[in-house]
């Protein structure tokens, strides 16, 4: 948790609230960039009636990219808490309230907050607050869209999902309003593969799940197919909540896998070039130029001859950019985040490793600012796996980009070196998923030939 | 519009001037010694006894809500008791004369009048009959009741005890009263002692009365019918409509044979000068006498007069020779009963509209004391005598009161042990093929009537055998069901009448009875004054005392014209008998388009809402001759709603053709005209077409399956079936041509909701009508729900369709905004 940043926000009335402790204060919800609205509590490291200093972790909060901690801004005793972990809360919002013993903090009960489209009622009565936090959270009148986070379902639908064991919260409704109907349910019990009614029983009563095994006629799953897989029930397990990051990943990347005509192509280069220049790095001492810094460096000048690689597919329209907004792939704890390099194309090769460098460790704290995650604020994504000896995989395009460059590890390739005589030379492998609603296997191919050509003949200054 | 009739100009454009006949007022001037040639002592001392009773009984009611006891004991009654102590020598008086075949109706205040009617039939009726009438009513309940406390008595005694303790029961909403307790004090009755309902909305008998004359005139019934109604009522419309009825030329000018004449009838004011507070006579009307009424409705000034209710053989002379009229078929008659009560309109009044000196005054007349000064001046009967009659009737009223306050022995309905004793007296379900075994009275055999010959030469169903339809001229239509069933009923049931504006010779504003007319005399089929309130009112009466009527309104709008009727009267009678009558009346109500705002509503919701009718609507020629089957053969009341938009719709469902034999479709089973499997479409009336047009899009733009099923019935309503479609298909759109706001489909829509919640894949969805007045026609497609609006709500709520541009809005934001307009 120490690894945890605080992010210094702007907001005056949190800055107000330091200190001020001859009267309870209260704790508010910080705003984190431009376009947040709202946040989920994570979790509250406090209770009502605890005794706080400053610097005391009260609670953390994650955006759709990312996690922080809200630390107490002067002493005293939690004299409520308003919401329970796992809500969304609009910004700026009062999350409870710090103060002396028995002071009243009634003036500090969120109410209706009618910022930023936000149609959230929080409502809540002194004698709620007093015992639990409860409130209720309604549509106010006009609104049309469901409130973030509630699940609209028609009971049919429902009923239908019970049948076939179906967890319907990842499911897009397209029903009125978005509402979950009947439609959608049977849309997903056809991915899932149909059952027989004997095995629907045993996977209701027996934990079975569905294998690979469709026996049945017209591949319906029939009981002997079932396999016994249900941990919760035979294997000693645990059930965890997703989180709501991993939630929002899932999303995008099934979205990606059911919205785009995606293909990887594969091919490697010769990486004898980019290799002395590693050695040179090292030798020159001062900043660690990495080999995917160069690799990226390589990706960026192939995308300037490339524009159509470079770009976003958007349906009736393909946007074009002109600069190389870069996308990082970074693994963290708390899953994958791609922080986006902007104008990668008017960076030195130094300049680019240090940004490359700051954007991963900020990720890997938590502390990335969350307009940089956007999948829209890049326009070519660079995935590295080869760290790890990765030979060869097929990344998942970041919608609405069109592409997106794997890096394999290195692996020694014979070669023929003229005159029947072969060596083995260090390959890089190079793996490019691309979308073939956007461009064709050509111009494709050649990109990839082009970014294998740059670098084995890659041209660097530092 | 009879063509024998010859509207004359010459004759009619001559001058001239109306005379009137002098009305007499209070003639009557004979002494005791000269009525002794009509009465005998005992006739004259029954006639103080009955006044006692009366007033004695009244005095116990009045004790009892004003002091909490009667001789002692004590009881609490909290419901109604509306006296009329001081009138007893006009009830005695007019029921004297009547047999026990003589009907009266009465009013919120006819204790006395129901003990003055009963004692005098169980003086006329043999000691046989009296006898079976006690052993056979409610199985002999409440004559074994009065029999085990009175083990020496006669039977004539026994009588008289059964009737009060009957009457008094029943006030008390006891089980063993003469109405199992659900009349009550307002509406207690006795018809084997030809007491009809008594009613608790004042003018209601007005109406009813004339119907139950009319139905001893038509079946040619002995006896005479009595309204008793108070002097305020004749401010009410109903009782104006009753009277326009009563007096129509038609029953001397058209009516043929022995019906012809004038109905066997007796409206009989009781002015006792107050209609609650408000003085008749000097404040709230402007007859001053009213009697004067007669002169302004026939020629015969209804026999009008004045008579001394507080002299009972003024009254009794009166009747003897009003009899004799109506025996001559002179009637109707209009009798103007001077009395007063000393009692408040109810316990609670302060009499704050009168003083103490007008009552103190009247109490000096007072009737039974003059009457016993005169008994005792002629030496007809001693003081002591009279005043043994008066210990006795006290003796047996305390007697009788205590019977009627034993819970053991007179218990209430028990609704905890059998919660459904009620509800099962709220429609009587009976199936009755005729209420008489008489030939029907018919010009020709079925076969030679004119329609019916043209109707054996119409396709029965709409189309050939490729598919393509026939003409419409071609084509059994929908009002030739309904005149198939009805003319079947007319050659089977003898006592079947109809009648409404424009039956005869127009054969209905919409041509269903063409050919009726040739078929049936006057007195089967005839046209009414424009009365919709005794159109109603009248077909009650006629069905309370044993016939099958079908009376018609023409236009739905009109139903407001006959509200009291259709809301309290037609469907509460047979509850509160205690299911002892039937009301086989069918009313035909027919719902309009094109004619604006007053003259094209769907009314169905406002009659649904009311226990005790059954209601349908057909919209296929099968459905509406078998609904009609059904609802002439039942013994309830059916309001048998057509429209106007499809009454020449042929049979598009049925492809074995309309049956021309009789077959019955039971009420309240919808029936599914399209089957589907991804929506269901539940369609009241006409709207049927509109769904299926919508049916047809879905199919064919989106590739839906609706299920189209046409509701029929409201009242009763199976919702299997609806229900059985809903878990299959998931999804419902509810319409009819009833505005949206309380329309009976939100009814039908929420109980779906209820028994089918885990398989809709969204809520039921109603498609009415805006909330506006209807338009003119030219705009009508923006008011009345069209397939168009089907498929925008079935867009905007259920499912949306893939394509669809919705023009009508059913966002549930546009719901809050219209109804937060009020539109």
């Amino acid at each position: 948790m120490n690894e945890i940043l605080h992010v210094n926000t702007s907001n005056n009335a949190y800055i107000c609230a330091v200190k001020c402790i001859d009267m309870a204060s209260p704790i508010l919800l910080p705003r984190q960039g431009q376009s947040v609205e709202s946040c989920i509590i994570s979790q509250f490291y406090v209770a009502v009636g605890e005794t706080v200093s400053v610097g005391t972790p009260l609670f953390s909060f994650e955006t759709d990219k990312a996690s922080f901690e809200e630390e107490a801004k002067e002493e005293g005793v939690v004299l409520a808490l308003f919401f329970e972990e796992g809500e969304e809360v609009p910004v700026l919002t009062n999350v409870g309230v710090i103060g002396k013993e028995g002071e009243s903090f009634e003036e500090f009960i969120p109410e209706v907050t009618g910022d930023a489209g936000s149609n959230t009622l929080v409502e809540a009565t002194k004698e709620a607050v007093s015992e639990e936090p409860a409130r209720q959270a309604f549509v106010a009148s006009g609104s049309t869209a469901p409130v973030t986070g509630d699940i609209f379902i028609s009971p049919r639908a429902k009923k239908l999902a019970g049948q076939h064991a179906i967890d319907f919260r990842g499911i897009a409704g397209s029903g009125p309003e978005g509402r979950i109907i009947e439609k959608d349910m049977i849309a997903v019990v056809e991915r899932h593969g149909k059952k027989t009614p004997l095995a629907k029983e045993k996977m209701r009563r027996e934990g079975l799940v569905p294998g690979d095994m469709r026996t049945g006629p017209g591949q319906v799953i029939r009981a002997a197919d079932l396999l016994k897989g249900d941990t919760s029930s035979t294997l000693e397990s645990e059930l965890v909540k997703i989180p709501h990051i991993r939630r929002l990943i899932a999303k995008a990347m099934h979205q990606s896998l059911q919205n785009s005509a995606q293909l990887t192509h594969h091919l490697s280069a010769d990486a004898r070039r980019i290799l002395e220049w590693r050695k040179k790095v090292k030798q020159a001492g001062g900043a660690n130029i990495t080999l995917n810094d160069m690799i990226c460096y390589a990706a960026i000048r192939t995308l300037k001859a490339y524009p159509n690689v470079n770009a976003h597919y958007l349906g009736d329209n393909i946007r074009i950019f002109k600069g190389v907004h870069l996308g990082l792939a970074v693994d963290t704890e708390r899953g994958l985040m791609v922080p986006a390099v902007k104008n990668a194309d008017r960076l030195s090769i130094r300049e680019l490793s240090e940004r490359m460098k700051g954007l991963a460790d900020a990720c890997r704290s938590g502390s990335i600012d969350p307009e940089l995650l956007k999948a829209d604020g890049a326009s070519f994504t660079v995935s590295n796996l080869g760290n790890y000896g990765v030979e060869m995989f097929t990344p998942v395009i970041n919608l609405p980009q069109v592409a997106i460059l794997g890096v394999n590890t290195i692996i020694p390739r014979p070669m023929d070196m003229g005159d029947g005589v072969y060596s083995f030379v260090p390959h890089l492998g190079l793996s490019l998923t691309y979308d073939h609603q956007a461009l064709d296997g050509g111009e494709a191919t050649r990109f990839l030939r082009a970014l294998a050509d740059e670098i084995e003949y890659l041209e660097l200054s530092f | 519009m009879p063509k024998s009739q010859f509207i004359d100009p010459e004759a009619l454009r001559k001058p001239s001037q109306l005379v009137f006949a002098p009305i007499p007022v209070n003639q009557y001037a004979k002494t005791i010694g000269e009525e002794k040639a009509n009465f005998s002592d005992d006739d004259f001392k029954r006639i103080y006894h009955d006044m006692v009773l009366i007033r004695e009984f009244e005095t116990m009611l009045n004790l009892i809500k004003t002091t909490g006891e009667y001789q002692g004991v004590p009881y609490n009654h909290p419901g109604p008791a509306h006296l009329s102590i001081g009138q007893e020598a006009a009830a005695v008086g007019m029921a004297y004369e009547l047999d026990a075949d003589d009907y009266i109706f009465g009013s919120h205040r006819s204790h006395g009048e129901i003990l003055a009617k009963g004692l005098s039939a169980i003086h006329k009726l043999s000691v046989e009959e009296l006898e079976k009438v006690m052993n056979t009513f409610f199985g002999g309940v409440i004559f074994n009741t009065i029999r085990k406390n009175y083990p020496q008595a006669g039977i004539r005694p026994l009588a008289i005890r059964f009737l009060v303790y009957g009457t008094l029961a029943e006030i008390f909403a006891r089980e063993t009263g003469f109405n199992k307790g659900l009349g009550g004090s307002m509406h207690v009755f006795f018809t084997p002692f030809g007491v009809y309902p008594n009613n608790a909305i004042v003018g209601g008998s007005g109406d009813i009365a004339v119907g139950a004359a009319l139905y001893k005139k038509v079946n040619q019934k002995p006896g005479i019918v009595v309204a008793n109604i108070g002097d305020a009522s004749m401010a009410c419309g109903p009782v104006w409509e009753g009277l326009a009825f009563a007096t129509m030329d038609q029953f001397e000018k058209l009516w043929e044979g022995e019906y012809k004449g004038g109905l066997p009838l007796i409206v009989n004011i009781m002015n006792n000068q107050y209609g609650m507070g408000g003085q008749t006579c000097g404040e709230t009307m402007g007859y001053d006498i009213a009697a004067r009424i007669g002169a302004g409705l026939n020629t015969d000034q209804m026999h009008a007069e004045r008579v001394d209710g507080y002299n009972p053989l003024a009254v009794i002379d009166a009747y003897r020779r009003k009899k004799q009229l109506l025996a001559e078929k002179r009637g109707p008659v209009l009798l103007d009963v001077l009395t007063y009560r000393y009692s408040g309109h109810s316990p609670s009044d302060a009499s704050s509209y009168r003083s103490r000196e007008e009552v103190e005054a009247w109490e000096k007349h007072d009737s039974i004391a003059s009457f016993g000064h005169n008994l005792v001046d002629a030496g007809v009967a001693g003081k002591q005598e009279l005043e043994g009659i008066r210990k006795e009737v006290q003796d047996m009223t305390l007697d009788l009161f205590r019977l009627a306050i034993d819970d053991e022995i007179s218990p209430r309905m028990n609704l905890s042990k059998d919660p459904e004793a009620i509800g099962s007296l709220i429609l009587s379900n009976g199936s009755v093929e005729k209420f008489d075994d008489r030939e029907p009275e018919v010009n020709h055999k079925m076969e030679d009537n004119p329609r019916v010959q043209q109707l054996a030469r119409k396709e029965r169903y709409a189309f050939d055998a490729e598919g393509k339809a026939h003409s419409k001229m071609k084509q059994y239509q929908l009002r030739d069901g309904i005149f198939e069933a009805m003319i079947h009923r007319f050659y089977k049931d003898p006592t079947m009448i109809a009648y409404g504006e424009e039956n005869r010779d127009w054969g209905g504003a919409f041509a269903v009875y063409r050919g009726l007319t040739e078929a049936l005399p006057y007195n089967r089929l005839f046209n009414t004054p424009i009365s919709e309130g005794a159109i109603i009112g009248t077909a009650i009466g006629y069905a309370m005392c044993g016939g099958r009527v079908v009376p018609e309104i023409m236009y739905c709008d009109f139903l407001g014209r006959s509200g009291d009727e259709v809301f309290n009267q037609l469907p509460k009678w047979q509850a509160m008998s205690g299911n002892l009558i039937k009301m086989p009346v069918v009313m035909r109500v027919s719902v309009g388009s094109k004619y604006g705002a007053q003259h094209s509503q769907d009314w169905t919701s406002l009659v649904a809402h009311i226990p005790g009718l059954k209601v349908c609507f057909p919209a296929t020629p099968y459905d509406a001759k078998g609904l009609m089957n059904s609802a002439l053969q039942g013994t309830d009341p059916v309001i048998f709603f057509e429209s106007q938009r499809i009454y020449d719709i042929g049979e598009q469902f049925v492809r074995e053709g309309v049956p021309e034999a009789y077959y019955e479709i039971p009420f309240g089973e919808p029936d599914v005209k399209l089957e589907g499997s991804d929506i269901t479409i539940l369609s009241v009336g006409a709207t049927l077409y509109r769904a299926l047009e919508a049916a047809g899009i879905l199919k064919e733009k989106h590739g839906l399956s609706a299920e189209v099923i046409d509701a029929r019935s409201l009242v009763p309503f199976n919702y299997e079936k609806v229900v059985n479609s809903v878990r299959k298909t998931g999804r419902i759109v509810l319409t009819s041509d009833a505005n949206t706001r309380g329309s009976f489909l939100n009814d039908l829509a929420t109980n779906i909701t209820s028994l089918a919640f885990d398989y809709l894949d969204a809520p039921p969805v109603v498609v009415g009508s805006r909330n506006w007045i209807t338009p003119a026609c030219e705009l009508e497609d923006e008011f009345f729900p069209q397939p168009s609006w089907i498929m925008d709500a079935i867009h905007e709520k259920i499912l949306p369709l893939k394509g669809h541009q919705p023009v009508e809005n059913f966002t549930g934001a546009e719901m809050i905004r219209r109804a937060k307009l009020g539109v």
